[in-house]
């Protein structure tokens, strides 16, 4: 008996050992939750900040200014659809220095006047086409769909599929064939 | 001290060392160290954690009693809706000239709960927009509302309200620069002696639908409302291929759950079949004819018959598209928004083409068929009488056509028969609608046996263009089969291809059928070309042969026909041995003289001389010579 309270006096740590241990535990899972909080906080810090940063330039790309704001400022990053609707208000105004009354009106003052029909001279140039319809943009590419190029699996049936699969396992044993 | 362990040596069992640990000096100094210094840094610790927690406790409840607290969205509010808009398709004349385009314009708005002075935002709102058609209504007191509308969007808890739209550059350049003024003196007070300030208002700039033409082809292209919804003709027809795909969206306002803004699908393109240059022609030409003869109103159609393209279309009245605000004063009481293919009508004469072009096809007649006119003839209990009331005795069928004999032209009806009349009428494309590219295209009516107010006089009547309503765009779509020599008959159309995703689309263009052959096309031009020469017609252009009809036509009112009043037409094509151009004059009640032959003949000529000239297209020897056909 005393020879086991002697073993167990040996093994067991001093009062004193007892509670720094436990004052270092704790400080442990504070000091590794303090961590993980500052991680975290700085984490979501970031995503926040540019989560606002997106949204500003959602604000600036389809919403609104501040009036006492400069958004002339020619360094500002200026998003693609505020460019377009720059470009569509200026040809705008090009067909409007363009119009039919605008030109009318420029040629009448430079002295030109309507042809007659029987003053007009034709000659004949070979290879030579008249005017074509506006062309904006290409025509549209025809869509060519080869069967080589979908994949085996819309091609083969599950049957197909089987026998390849056990067809290749085959070979990792028979080898690589010559 | 030494702190090592110590261990004695005890036994040695089965060759390994077996170790026996001693107690500890229980008079260690290290042991009396640690316990010396333990509780000082035990406490510094206590401390800093101690003013953390109290740190962290402070600044929760300044951020709880902060004056932005409430600013903090609430649940439930966490997103805002919104429509994103594409920007609107453009359209051009078949050149690519631009007739309607985006301009930037701008919407005014206050953020409310950055507003200091109302009074002076609806101060100055009110005084730069003063000359801005939407807000400088004398009856209603814009400064007032605009309180009145920052004070309810305040007490509704609305973060935003607009407060004007359609603003110009210049007029933002002049808020803005107010705008800068009360911030580079901040001594300026308001009416209330608070200080002067356009804080909170904000501005967002959009697109506005302009036409660079104004007036040009207004009744072929139509216009776009307020609210971005086109309205008639081209426009209307192709709203959803004009306006895009508009984005409806719940935009997060919680900047972790922030969401890409979803692509918009812009607006296509359109190219017109349109020459501005035929457009502008034709329209001066239109009023001009207005004017000399006193009609109340005109249109006038120009027609590629080999493709059934619109070149030109015009009707009165006509709108300044960038002022369709004012559409109810131009187009008053039942005024169709474009006559050509809104407004239906007893076309008289020129319905004569088709009925000769269905007796000859069905071979009731050839062209060398002889009629005896005794100057009437009765047909269901009426008896009709030639135009001029006349006998003009015997007539081969190009005498018909050439002296409009209504009596001839009701006995070949009548050798038609009723059944193949109206058959006939039927695939011509009259009782529907062609289908034009163009809002609010009227069906007309062609009344048929067997239908409860078609009566047997009904077939002599139309046969010669009464008592049967087409519009414009019907009889130059029927016409077309004639005009074009093949006897097919094209669909018109206004849209010559679509431009969308990078890419141009050109529809072909589309034969609605083949009322009659190639044969009777021919047979029946060279008829009415020499009509024309044989009478010394208006309508005869020197170098170029044409052939045409004329259509004087007495006006069903729901008291009977007027006597005096009538509508005049006349429709021609040419040059004949390559049809290129098919006209379509229509003159409604002219005063000068109600014969089409008399007013809308030369309305023709003018046309189709204004048409060579602007296509340079050769006259006939000319073309010959160069081998053109």
């Amino acid at each position: 008996m005393n020879h086991i309270q002697t073993i167990t006096q040996a093994y067991s740590q001093t009062p004193w050992r007892k509670q720094v241990q436990m004052i270092g535990y704790f400080l442990l899972v504070l000091v590794v939750g303090a961590v993980v909080a500052g991680f975290y906080l700085n984490v979501t810090a970031k995503t926040t900040t540019i989560g606002r940063e997106i949204q500003s330039m959602q604000v600036h790309i389809y919403g609104f200014y501040d009036l006492s704001g400069d958004i002339a400022n020619p360094e500002e990053i200026v998003p693609i659809e505020e460019l377009e609707q720059n470009i569509a208000s200026l040809k705008t105004e090009l067909a409007y220095l363009a119009s039919y009354e605008v030109m009318h009106e420029r040629a009448r003052d430079m002295g030109l006047e309507e042809v007659d029909p029987e003053e007009i001279v034709y000659l004949d140039i070979a290879g030579y086409v008249g005017p074509q319809t506006a062309v904006l943009a290409p025509p549209p590419q025809p869509v060519v769909v080869s069967a080589a190029s979908i994949d085996p699996a819309f091609r083969e049936s599950l049957f197909e599929w089987v026998g390849g699969q056990i067809r290749d396992t085959l070979k990792l044993f028979n080898g690589v064939e010559p | 001290m030494s702190t090592q362990r110590r261990y004695s040596a005890s036994t040695i069992s089965r060759g390994k060392l077996v170790y026996e640990r001693v107690p500890p000096d229980q008079t260690r100094p290290v042991v009396e160290h640690e316990m010396k210094t333990a509780p000082w840094r035990l406490t510094i610790l206590g401390i800093a954690f101690s003013v953390l927690g109290f740190l962290v406790i402070v600044q929760l409840i300044r951020l709880q009693l902060s004056p932005w607290a409430s600013d903090v969205p609430l649940e439930g509010v966490d997103r805002a809706y919104h429509i994103f808009y594409p920007p609107r398709g453009e359209i051009y004349d078949r050149w690519g000239r631009l007739m309607a385009g985006n301009t930037l314009v701008y919407e005014i708005g206050a953020q409310v709960s950055y507003i200091r002075s109302p009074e002076t935002v609806a101060f100055a709102l009110s005084k730069v927009l003063a000359n801005h058609e939407e807000y400088n209504n004398p009856e209603r007191n814009y400064y007032a509302d605009i309180v009145d509308a920052i004070d309810d969007a305040e007490e509704a808890g609305r973060s935003y309200v607009a407060l004007a739209d359609f603003v110009t550059e210049e007029e933002l350049s002049q808020l803005r620069a107010w705008a800068l003024t009360y911030e580079n003196l901040p001594q300026m007070r308001d009416y209330e002696g608070e200080q002067a300030s356009l804080e909170g208002l904000m501005f967002r700039p959009r697109l506005q639908r302009v036409y660079p033409e104004g007036e040009l082809a207004s009744n072929v292209i139509g216009y776009v409302n307020r609210d971005g919804i086109g309205i008639y003709g081209v426009e209307e027809h192709f709203n959803e291929l004009l306006a895009g795909t508009p984005q409806r969206t719940w935009v997060p306002l919680d900047p972790y759950a922030v969401a890409e803004i979803p692509a918009m699908d812009p607006g296509a393109d359109l190219v017109l079949t349109i020459d501005r240059e035929i457009q502008a022609a034709v329209e001066a030409i239109l009023d001009e004819a207005l004017v000399e003869t006193g009609s109340e109103s005109g249109t006038i159609i120009v027609m590629d018959p080999d493709t059934g393209e619109i070149l030109g279309m015009t009707s009165t009245p006509r709108l300044d598209l960038n002022r369709y605000y004012e559409s109810g004063e131009v187009f008053t009481g039942n005024t169709p928004f474009n006559r050509a293919v809104s407004q239906d009508y007893e076309p008289g004469s020129v319905f004569k083409v088709l009925t000769m072009a269905a007796a000859l096809d069905a071979g009731a007649v050839t062209p060398e068929t002889v009629f005896q006119d005794t100057g009437s003839i009765s047909i269901g209990g009426i008896t009709i009488t030639n135009w001029d009331y006349g006998a003009w005795g015997q007539q081969d069928m190009q005498g018909c056509m050439e002296h409009s004999l209504n009596v001839c032209l009701t006995w070949i009806a009548t050798q038609l028969g009723a059944g193949d009349f109206y058959g006939y009428m039927q695939e011509f494309g009259f009782g529907r609608v062609t289908g034009i590219d163009l809002a609010w295209e009227a069906t007309g009516r062609l009344k048929v046996p067997g239908d409860t107010d078609w009566y047997e006089a009904e077939l002599g009547t139309n046969s010669f263009g009464q008592g049967v309503a087409v519009t414009p765009v019907q009889m130059v779509m029927a016409i077309s089969a004639v005009a074009n020599g093949r006897g097919e008959m094209m669909a018109p159309h206004t849209m010559l291809s679509m431009v969308r995703d990078g890419a141009q689309y050109t529809p072909v263009p589309q034969m609605v059928g083949r009322p009659i052959s190639s044969d009777t096309a021919e047979t029946l031009t060279e008829m009415l070309a020499n009509s024309l020469e044989n009478e010394a017609s208006d309508a005869l252009i020197t170098g170029y042969r044409v052939a045409g009809k004329t259509g004087t036509a007495e006006i069903a009112t729901p008291t009977g026909y007027t006597g005096n009043e009538t509508n005049a037409s006349f429709v021609g094509w040419g040059p004949v041995d390559d049809p290129q151009f098919l006209v379509y004059v229509w003159l409604e009640r002219p005063e000068s003289s109600p014969w089409g032959s008399v007013v809308a003949t030369p309305v023709f000529r003018e046309v189709f001389e204004r048409l060579v000239v602007l296509t340079d297209l050769p006259p006939d020897d000319i073309r010959a010579g160069m081998g053109i056909p």
